[in-house]
């Protein structure tokens, strides 16, 4: 990289006397192993970081030296590693127009003024390309954390933090040793209309707890919290603080400590909102909102905050971490760093670290935030168009136009225009071009495989429950698993000792009856003898019945078919009563798959003809073995009856079933029963050894087409699905 | 007191124009500046100032029989109206009117239509784009005064001081007449006279000699911010000064009004270097260093060692030149040596000056001088130098005494000088490739002006030959048959070197020529004025930056007028218009040449490679003159590196402007 000595516009400051401004604090930092100055100026809020060359000729700058003498002095003792007028220019200017450098030039007003409208402009375009993040400016919390500090500061320390965990432990365990199933349960009652009032105060009143505990921190090592506001964070307010003092902390705990302390103050609420949820009874008003203290809390901490691919607290906190400062904005710029050099070959470029681990680590984080950011602009948007269609459009739409075709526009502009592409254009250019060209063929017209996946179950048309019908001992099993059998055929011998003297009683009961009736007809006693025959019939009945129930202790098939599902061996010698079932008879040859889908993964079921469909099928146990479809049917409408228990959550399926169905069996909204059959292989069904009831995974292979029309198929029937037009 | 008011004014104006400053649209900004400019001025047409003219030329013949006393009158009324600033179209039209009439009794000559059009949309500050011969400097005479009037001072910038000095003498009985005085600001010109022609209304000059006395200006006032305190830093000038001294005060008056002529060439092709004051440093130990970083780069080898790109004035070491500079700068005692980055930038620097500087291109050793030529208009800057040490280690590489390095203390493109002026016009003959640049970058839009008399030039078609020499044999050829005929030949280099070749070779065929080139270009105005006379015969560098008229004489034109012949092409192919548009002016009979080769400095520095496969490819196909098809080519391939040349111009510029506005933006104060 070439470091020219000389800069044309020199005489603009050499004959300068800048100092820095006097209130300007400067500390020592260490990134890397490596001595950093941060400048910052309290009044305003401004940083800039300094290596230690630069530093050392920023101090000579003393308001009497010229900017030419301090450079001579700086040649004299740093020899090469002297910054070039190029750099010295760019680095006062950078320090002028962050206001940290004063001149002895009088100050100009109009550009004063146009530096103030500059940035008001430049704030404003932030706000409008981060709509979803919209800020405002509200007052200065320092009197309400100067109050609040005396109180808080005991457990601003070590020992607070020792109690902290022991709080956070306390509360999982009380959680997590009761019914935490119920944990799950309740995910339902959150979005209960007639509470959003009080859960939207709950939301705003935790978030400005956990900014307080920003401040507070922030505070308690010395920095100042000068502003303090409300976001929009995907159109929920949420309040912010401004402790941006904190990054001129020379100790990087320090500076993390003040990242975490959000997180620190919302995760103990959250602890205590879990005590109190776990102790208060079932529907009180109290128990939801402290049920989503503790579920926000966790979301957010997740999703947001501790996540260091957003600019929330887990980045600066990862940034301090790893000791890579300016983290985000020098990922992308070593990301633009990579393609301008290898890419467009742009050999001059100045990467954006010289130091080759900090250059990995600011690639892979540059390539991740990418990926996530794409992702959680998906989510949103897809979330925010379920709730409000419209809204959701324009939001992504909007944000689409600022991610993706903002940059675009500029990248075009940058190829058309740069200065640093003057010997390189015409490569760069056609290397765009090039790969333009490559990804359009690629995307939208190279037809590739189009894969559709679902959940299915193993399940079978024919297929009957084997029940005892009547209580006994278990003598005998005749069969085992697996075997054939025959409609009729015995499955199970059971004794009944208890059968057998009630049968012996009733057939006492008939013969003293007989008896009886032969001698009120011998009195001639008519109504002895009716009252008699009475007694003949009922005894003859009972006996009946148990002549009955004796048939039913030999327990048959009661069709053709396997016995799978339980082993009646294992049954031998117990005492089992009626009702109970002891095993399932199937017919293997007609075992099939049951599959349910909702409208945006079922809808090109019903456009395709089923010969262009090919299907595979995976049990989730084995995913090697695969089987081959050869039928398909889907039921072209909705149902609310989930066919199969192993398909919903508690099943470990992915369908949401209505709690309030005893059975669990009934859909939270309507979904397509498909069934597919499988291939005969030596004309064997191939599944038929398969345990009924197993999930398996499904692969529909559509038609090839190229991928963007994929995506665009694949997005139209999403939104079908989400939203209601 | 009056003296006073007035130096008050200077000053005020002066710093005023500095808060002017316009920052240079970017992005989509530039589309919705030039649909401005549209909307702005949409009723200036071509039709609607035909309009304007021929109700212009309604008034004249009543002022033509006005008497001397009459024509006063008329003059101070229409003067108090454009003082007082109430013009209105009608006032402006009566303006025209009288200046015409004024230039028709003081000079005898009396604007055309076609001129009174260029003029009026000039006064509507646009740029008037009138063929070359058109009377382009009677039109910029017919809108002076009501610009003067209007504006106070009207600055008309002209291509040289010749050129300067002749308009200003010659417009003067107009001025005169009509109560202006004018003046030429010259090279030789000393500050206190300066001064007193910066004072008078009208004042003609180059635009460096302006711009050079407006930064001295600039420098003079630091970091004044108002004229209030200002007249007191300075004091009370009329008492303090003694007589013959410069002012106290700035001597450039403020910049209120411009008239450029050759617009483009000072708008577009000189704005690509910025205009630099510097000094000499008081003590420079330096030149020992460049003298050893020469013997060092004479000690490497090219394509071993370093590769040069001749195009971009660039010298990279490669991996063994580094290696063999370690080597080298180890045996150099001076503390500089050790700093390799910097000693690195030496040899490179004295390399660059060894290959992409050359004598009798880009520079002249005159006296023990290095002196460098003005690419563009070919002539010698006394007194200028190249920056950072390039200077020197020229100088070293012409092993003459190498001078202290002077630094820069202040800078200014065209780009921002001319957008200061809140009035500002141009003409020029050649706009058209220019026409969106002037409109995104001066916000000027271009009217093309219809002729007044057909061209009765004779363009022949252009000739191409494989080589150099070739090429200079049949341009000897041409001018030996075109002489016999009698008529006057003008013959264009881009050199200093080339002019030596064509006078040599003349000077074998026994034909008497001139040569006016920048080592000697002192009775340049006998020569212009020779030029058009039977039989004569002139070499000339660079005659665009002349921007001359050359009068035929009746005799030459009865002949077939003049005959021009261009032997090189330029960068700028409105450069090469220019000069071929000296032949056939106003209606003379005339004719013009191209002479091209393919070992071009055109060819070699932008199509290079295109332009050896064409020479290989055609080698030995019909000598050394291409024809046919490889003419076709060839000419597409001058076009080629033309559009190159352009394109890499224009980049140029327009970073320029991008730093212009960058340092305007980011560094603290002036």
């Amino acid at each position: 990289m070439e470091r020219p000595t000389f800069s044309p516009f020199w005489h603009r400051i050499r004959s300068m006397k800048p100092r820095l401004r006097p209130h300007v604090q400067i500390t020592r930092q260490h990134y890397r192993g490596r001595r950093w100055h941060v400048v910052h100026d309290p009044t305003s809020n401004q940083f800039y970081r300094l290596n230690p060359v630069a530093h050392d000729f920023v101090s000579s700058l003393d308001g009497a030296r010229t900017v030419d003498d301090a450079w001579q002095q700086s040649l004299t003792r740093h020899g090469d590693a002297s910054p070039t007028q190029n750099e010295i220019i760019e680095l006062l200017s950078q320090l002028y127009s962050s206001n940290l450098l004063s001149t002895d030039a009088a100050p100009e007003t109009a550009q004063l003024l146009t530096r103030g409208k500059e940035r008001a402009a430049k704030r404003f375009k932030q706000q409008a390309i981060g709509l979803m993040y919209l800020r405002v400016k509200l007052f200065n919390p320092d009197p309400l954390l100067t109050f609040l500090l005396p109180i808080f500061r005991p457990f601003l320390s070590l020992w607070g933090l020792a109690a902290w965990a022991c709080l956070i432990i306390y509360a999982l365990v009380r959680v997590f040793s009761g019914d935490w199933t119920r944990l799950a349960a309740g995910l339902d009652s959150v979005v209960a209309p007639s509470n959003w009032g009080y859960l939207m105060v709950t939301f705003v009143a935790l978030k400005a707890w956990h900014e307080l505990g920003h401040g507070l921190i922030c505070r308690r090592f010395g920095g100042q919290v000068p502003e303090c506001g409300a976001m929009l964070l995907v159109l929920l307010p949420a309040p912010y603080v401004d402790a941006s003092s904190c990054w001129a902390f020379p100790s990087k705990w320090q500076r993390m400590a003040v990242g975490a302390g959000g997180m620190l103050f919302e995760l103990a609420a959250a602890a205590v909102a879990a005590l109190i949820w776990v102790s208060t009874p079932d529907g009180a008003l109290i128990k939801q909102i402290c049920y989503f203290v503790m579920i926000t809390s966790g979301v957010s901490t997740i999703l947001f905050n501790g996540n260091p691919l957003m600019r929330f607290d887990g980045y600066f906190i990862f940034a301090d971490l790893i000791e890579v400062p300016n983290l985000m904005q020098r990922s992308q710029k070593s990301l633009t760093w990579l393609v301008q050099r290898y890419i467009y070959g742009l050999k001059n470029q100045r990467p954006p670290s010289s130091v080759r681990s900090e250059m990995w680590i600011l690639v892979i984080y540059g390539v991740a935030a990418m990926i996530y950011r794409v992702f959680l602009f998906i989510v949103i948007t897809l979330y925010v168009l379920g709730l409000w269609f419209i809204v959701g459009v324009l939001l992504a739409a909007w944000t689409a136009g600022m991610w993706f075709f903002g940059p675009i526009g500029k990248f075009i502009h940058w190829l058309s225009s740069s200065s640093q592409l003057v010997d390189h254009r015409a490569r760069a250019v056609l290397t765009s071009i090039a790969m333009a060209a490559a990804l359009v063929v690629l995307v939208g017209l190279l037809p590739l495989p189009d894969y559709r996946r679902a959940r299915g179950v193993i399940d079978t048309a024919g297929k009957s429950g084997v029940f005892i019908g009547t209580d006994g001992f278990v003598e005998a099993a005749h069969v085992r698993p697996g075997d054939l059998v025959k409609a009729g055929d015995p499955l199970l011998t059971l004794s009944s000792p208890e059968l057998d003297s009630n049968e012996n009683i009733a057939r006492a009961r008939l013969t003293d009856a007989v008896l009886e009736r032969s001698e009120a007809y011998s009195k001639d006693d008519a109504p002895a003898a009716a009252v008699a025959q009475r007694k003949i019939e009922a005894a003859q009945q009972q006996l009946d019945d148990l002549t009955f129930r004796r048939s039913q202790l030999i327990v048959r098939a009661p069709r053709d078919g396997t016995v799978v599902a339980a082993d009646p061996t294992l049954l031998v010698g117990a005492y089992i009563t009626r009702g109970k079932p002891v095993c399932l008879i199937v017919d293997l040859t007609t075992v099939r798959i049951t599959a349910v889908m909702n409208q945006a993964e079922a809808a090109w079921l019903f456009e395709l003809p089923e010969a262009d469909i090919a299907a595979e099928i995976r049990p989730v146990s084995d995913p090697f073995a695969l089987t081959s479809v050869a039928h398909l049917r889907a039921i072209p409408a909705g149902q609310r009856d989930l066919p199969h228990e192993s398909l919903s959550f508690a099943g470990g399926g992915e369908v949401e079933v209505r709690p309030d169905d005893p059975a669990r069996r009934r859909m939270k909204s309507e979904l397509f029963n498909v069934y597919l059959e499988p291939a005969m292989v030596d004309g064997v069904n191939p599944l038929a050894s398969a345990p009924l009831g197993q999930r398996v995974h499904l692969r529909f292979a559509l038609p090839s087409k190229p991928i963007l029309d994929q995506l665009i198929d694949r997005i139209n029937k999403t939104l079908q699905g989400r939203v209601n037009l | 007191m009056l003296q006073a008011n007035t130096q008050y004014q200077a000053l005020y104006q002066s710093l005023a124009s500095r808060q002017r400053r316009t920052p240079a649209a970017t992005g989509l900004d530039k589309f919705a500046v030039v649909a401005q400019l549209r909307i702005r001025q949409r009723r200036i047409t071509v039709p609607w100032l035909r309009h304007q003219a021929e109700l212009i030329d309604r008034i004249s013949p009543e002022l033509r029989h006005h008497t001397d006393a009459a024509l006063s009158q008329r003059i101070s009324d229409i003067r108090e109206v454009f003082l007082r600033g109430r013009q209105d179209d009608e006032a402006v039209r009566r303006g025209f009117a009288v200046t015409r009439e004024v230039a028709r009794r003081e000079t005898g000559e009396e604007p055309y239509l076609v001129q009174l059009m260029g003029a009026m949309a000039m006064y509507h500050s646009c740029i008037a784009e009138m063929l070359t011969g058109e009377g382009k400097t009677l039109t910029a005479a017919t809108v002076a005064p009501l610009l003067a009037w209007e504006h106070r001072h009207l600055h008309i910038f002209t291509v040289n001081d010749y050129l300067a000095k002749r308009d200003a003498e010659g417009r003067t009985p107009i001025f005169a007449r009509l109560g202006l005085r004018c003046g030429a600001i010259q090279q030789e010109l000393q500050p206190a006279e300066r001064a007193a022609v910066y004072a008078l209304p009208i004042v003609y000059g180059t635009p460096k000699q302006i711009v050079a006395d407006y930064l001295r200006d600039q420098i003079k006032l630091g970091n004044m911010t108002s004229a209030w305190t200002g007249m007191r830093e300075l004091g009370n000038g009329s008492m303090a000064s003694p007589a013959g001294a410069p002012p106290p005060g700035p001597l450039v008056p403020g910049l209120t009004a411009a008239m450029v002529d050759e617009a483009d060439g000072v708008l577009i092709d000189e704005a690509v270097v910025p205009l630099i004051i510097a000094q000499s440093r008081k003590s420079d130990e330096m030149s020992d260093i460049y003298r050893t970083a020469s013997e060092l780069a004479s000690q490497l080898t090219i394509r071993e060692h370093y590769t040069a790109d001749l195009l971009r004035r660039k010298v990279e070491l490669t991996r063994q030149g580094k290696a063999r500079c370690a080597e080298l700068i180890a045996s150099c005692p001076a503390p500089i040596w050790r700093a390799t980055r910097r000693a690195e930038e030496l040899i490179r620097q004295s390399l660059v000056a060894r290959h992409c500087y050359n004598a009798g291109r880009q520079y002249a050793v005159i006296d023990g001088r290095v002196q460098i030529i003005d690419e563009f208009t070919g002539r010698i800057m006394p007194d200028r130098s190249w920056e950072h040490g390039l200077h020197q280690a020229v100088e070293a590489k012409e092993s003459v005494e190498v001078t202290a390095d002077r630094e820069t203390i202040a800078r200014m493109s065209f780009q921002r000088f001319f957008r200061m002026y809140p009035l500002m016009c141009g003409m020029t003959g050649t706009a058209a490739d220019a026409t969106g640049e002037l409109q995104r970058v001066f916000q000027r839009r271009v009217i093309v002006i219809p002729t007044n008399r057909p061209v009765a030039r004779n363009e022949m078609p252009t000739r191409i030959f494989r080589t150099a020499a070739a090429r200079w044999d049949a341009v000897t050829a041409a001018i030996v048959q075109v002489h016999a005929t009698g008529r006057p030949i003008l013959v264009g280099t881009r050199s200093v070197e080339a002019s030596e070749i064509v006078s040599r070779a003349l000077t074998d065929q026994n034909i008497d020529h001139r040569v006016l080139n920048a080592v000697q270009d002192k009775e340049e105005a006998t020569l212009v004025a020779k030029a058009g006379q039977l039989h004569a015969v002139t070499v000339a560098t660079n005659m665009a930056g002349r921007g001359t008229d050359i009068k035929i004489m009746p005799e030459a034109k009865k002949k077939g007028g003049l005959h021009v012949i261009l032997t090189e092409m330029h960068a700028a192919r409105r450069i090469d218009r220019q000069f071929i548009g000296r032949a056939g002016r106003q209606g003379d009979p005339g004719s013009a040449q191209s002479f091209l080769s393919l070992q071009d400095e055109l060819i070699t520095l932008y199509t290079k490679r295109l332009g050896t496969a064409l020479a290989n490819l055609t080698s030995g196909a019909s000598g050394d003159e291409l024809s046919g098809r490889s003419l076709v080519w060839a000419k597409r391939l001058f076009k080629l590196a033309q559009a190159r040349a352009q394109h890499r111009d224009r980049n140029m510029r327009s970073e320029v402007l991008r730093q212009d506005d960058w340092v305007e933006k980011h560094l603290p104060g002036m």
